[in-house]
């Protein structure tokens, strides 16, 4: 059975830290904000500015438009980090063996603590007051077998209080809750698993939960059973993960000692990328790693970090640092002295857990080592610039359109595709007979590919706007195309071909398109002809792409 | 110590055979040029296909984010070693040119109109000094080794609703130094 384990969670975690830094803000309407695909989405709110109906996951825009006066701040990790440190030092006060997960979460197992204090809720009650005493009263503490279920646990108790699931009720206590919770101990490929899971009728982690293991890891794959073993509240690794053989571990020696974060931190994430590099050799993954570092003085600071999924070297370089800035670093205003009285002479990384890798390390690049090592650096110099997200790689995946059928993936993440190349085999029948996304655009793929595509209008030799009905036929045949983003504005189509009909997620009525693309050879001013592909939905025109 | 060899970068495909000597000199700037949908882009592709096929690291920098990552890889780019920095603000252009000049071998770059002349100045040095390729897309107001101009496309297989966009005749214009001193007038077959 999965180790009993309490989380204690401080909701809105941002935003306490941003207030610990500036108290002007105290009763000011908040909005935390990450800058994710979607651009600027807020990830925590104040209670404030919640009771004006900004939730996270809402844009910037509509945030402001709901809650006039709100104060937008962006997430910076390492100020959360480091407020989060004074909430770990009371942890610790109670328990030695605590895993950070995130700023504003900590897990730990109840074992030895619930024992000696006489119970889980006894045991979280002195907790609640520890933390209180620092000054945080909304914290939650919750209790289950397994950090999953502790984790939803912490969530349905009420703020300042506990909430304990009894000892081996913790599948029934996960199967009301909606399969969407899954994406929180891993964002990303989670959030896709849960989608699907919604869609094939599977709303709860009950239901998923009751479904065979075989079907499970056959139908969504390694990724599909570890949510499947959330679900059923047995989150620990079949295996328990192997002591880490004391190799492993990755030392470096700090002279002269480092006082500034920046010179530690510089030390440390040269020492990741080294753990990193040797555990990947050895087809291994670290989910867990402990930070220690010893001061000149002799103290020993120990901090263990938890990442779900793998940790990348970037992530634990990201941690790293954070911690550093905990142990270095006092307050502004003094509330919290530094931890480390001198300058830091050892740094040290443990990895406290390692799986066998599962296809989640970094790809094998090819190429020449140090040709690779120099392009690495000065891709990582122009993100510094210009942000991580601003330089991507292309992941060529399944779809039927140019811009579907390649993933825009941040340098340095998983190249993974979102969508399968093939279509899925429903069970028995044989795999070549599906079409892979049937009506797909064929090649060659067009070299501009437009996101936003720029409004146009495709007119038949009439002038009449030309459409294409469910079954896929059009109105004329094409005549004329207009846009703004072509030489002269467009002119007279020489040639073309399609319509290619697609109606795009038919099962569910929300995101339900029906679009159809048209292939067209536009007769430019000069005489030369310019090749688009155009796509036309509910009667609008727009100019996907140009075959430049 | 750098060979002789290692100066130019073999260029493959139907690109390579209008090139002089079928390769393009490391450390120079290759201007590429043409109206939207002459192929301009696809010649681009092509130059950075020729880095990852000699096993090196290719990258583009874009001012938007239109760059067709599929095109890109029918191109012949391995494209895990190939970058693109998207929606890069016209102000910071010149920098991010010369921070990736430092560490990849071809560069594609989409030059801002007005950029200023003193910044490719800049990039011409860098990239002279680096042994890198800068493929300058769009107006070069500096010297360049090789320009190339794609002068329009003919795509064989597309009638009035027959046949599909599949073959093409490509057209560039080449003119430069040394060996290309004459104007090269083919056709690419990029189909």
């Amino acid at each position: 059975m999965a180790e009993r384990t309490a989380c204690l969670w401080c909701p809105d975690w941002p935003v306490v830290a941003l207030r610990a830094r500036d108290p002007s803000l105290d009763h000011a309407a908040i909005a935390v904000v990450e800058r994710g695909e979607r651009g600027l989405v807020v990830i925590a709110a104040s209670t404030e500015a919640a009771a004006e109906g900004v939730t996270s996951g809402l844009r910037r825009r509509e945030a402001e438009a709901r809650c006039p006066g709100l104060v937008v701040a962006e997430a910076d990790p390492q100020v959360e980090a480091r407020a989060f440190e004074r909430v770990a030092c009371a942890v610790e006060t109670f328990t030695p063996r605590f895993v950070l997960e995130e700023p504003g979460r900590i897990s730990f197992p109840t074992r030895g603590p619930s024992r000696y204090f006489g119970g889980d809720t006894a045991m979280a009650v002195r907790f609640l007051d520890a933390v209180g005493a620092i000054g945080i009263t909304d914290a939650r503490v919750g209790v289950a077998d397994g950090g999953f279920a502790a984790m939803l646990a912490a969530r349905a108790a009420e703020p300042g209080a506990a909430y304990v699931v009894p000892l081996g009720e913790s599948p029934e206590f996960l199967a009301p809750w909606p399969v969407a919770v899954l994406e929180d101990p891993e964002p990303g490929e989670a959030a896709e698993l849960a989608d699907l899971l919604v869609r094939l009728g599977l709303r709860t982690l009950g239901a998923f939960a009751a479904l065979p293991d075989g079907a499970v890891l056959g139908r969504f794959g390694s990724a599909g059973t570890r949510a499947h073993r959330f679900a059923r509240g047995d989150d620990e690794a079949t295996a328990p993960p192997a002591p880490p053989p004391p190799e492993l571990i990755e030392t470096a020696e700090l002279d002269p000692p480092a006082v500034h974060v920046e010179t530690a931190a510089f030390a440390a994430k040269a020492l990741a990328e080294q753990l990193m590099a040797r555990l990947g050799a050895l087809g291994l993954a670290c989910t867990r790693v402990m930070i220690e570092a010893e001061t000149e003085r002799g103290e020993r600071l120990t901090r263990c970090w938890r990442h779900e999924g793998a940790l990348t070297p970037a992530a634990l370089a990201a941690r790293v640092r954070w911690q550093l800035e905990g142990w270095l670093t006092a307050d502004d205003d003094g509330s919290v002295e530094e931890l480390a009285t001198s300058g830091l002479v050892l740094l040290r990384l443990v990895p406290d857990e390692v799986l066998p890798a599962t296809g989640r390390q970094l790809g094998f690049w090819g190429g020449d080592p140090a040709a690779a090592d120099r392009a690495g650096r000065v891709l990582a110099r122009v993100q510094g610039m210009l942000g991580h997200p601003a330089v991507v790689t292309a992941v060529p995946q399944g779809g039927r359109t140019p811009g579907e059928r390649v993933r825009w993936v941040p340098w340095g993440d998983p190249r993974e595709p979102a969508r399968p190349f093939e279509a899925v085999a429903a069970p028995g029948a044989n795999a070549r007979e599906i079409p892979p996304w049937p009506g797909a655009i064929p090649a060659p793929a067009p070299a501009r590919v437009f996101d936003p595509p720029p409004p146009a209008d495709l007119l038949d030799a009439a002038g009449e706007v030309v459409t294409v009905s469910g079954r896929g036929d059009p109105s004329a045949p094409p005549a004329r195309l207009r846009c703004a983003a072509l030489p002269d504005r467009g002119g007279e189509i020489a040639a073309w071909a399609g319509p290619w009909a697609h109606d795009a997620r038919w099962w569910d009525r929300r995101t339900r398109v029906r679009r159809a693309y048209w292939q067209v050879l536009v007769a430019a001013p000069d005489g030369e002809r310019v090749a688009c592909l155009v796509a036309v939905t509910a009667g609008h025109a727009a100019l996907e792409a140009i075959y430049d | 110590m750098v060979l002789a060899g290692e100066m130019v970068l073999a260029v493959p495909g139907p690109l390579g055979d209008l090139l002089p000597g079928g390769t393009v000199q490391r450390g120079t700037v290759v201007a590429v040029d043409g109206d939207p949908g002459a192929g301009a882009t696809s010649v681009a592709l092509q130059l950075a296909a020729a880095a990852t096929a000699a096993g090196e690291w290719a990258a583009a920098i874009e001012l938007d984010a239109s760059l067709g990552g599929l095109a890109a890889g029918e191109a012949g780019i391995a494209l895990e070693r190939f970058a693109v920095v998207r929606r890069v603000p016209p102000a910071r252009w010149a920098a991010v040119a010369a921070a990736l000049l430092d560490g990849i071998s071809v560069v594609l770059a989409e030059v801002p109109a007005y950029a200023r002349v003193g910044d490719t100045r800049r990039l011409l040095a860098r990239a002279r000094e680096r042994g890198a390729v800068l493929v300058a897309m769009g107006p070069w107001p500096a010297e360049a080794a090789l320009r190339l101009r794609a002068e329009g496309s003919v795509w064989r297989d597309l009638d009035r609703g027959v046949g599909v966009l599949a073959e093409r005749d490509q057209r560039v214009h080449v003119d430069g130094r040394g060996a290309a001193a004459r104007d090269h007038v083919a056709l690419v077959d990029a189909g």
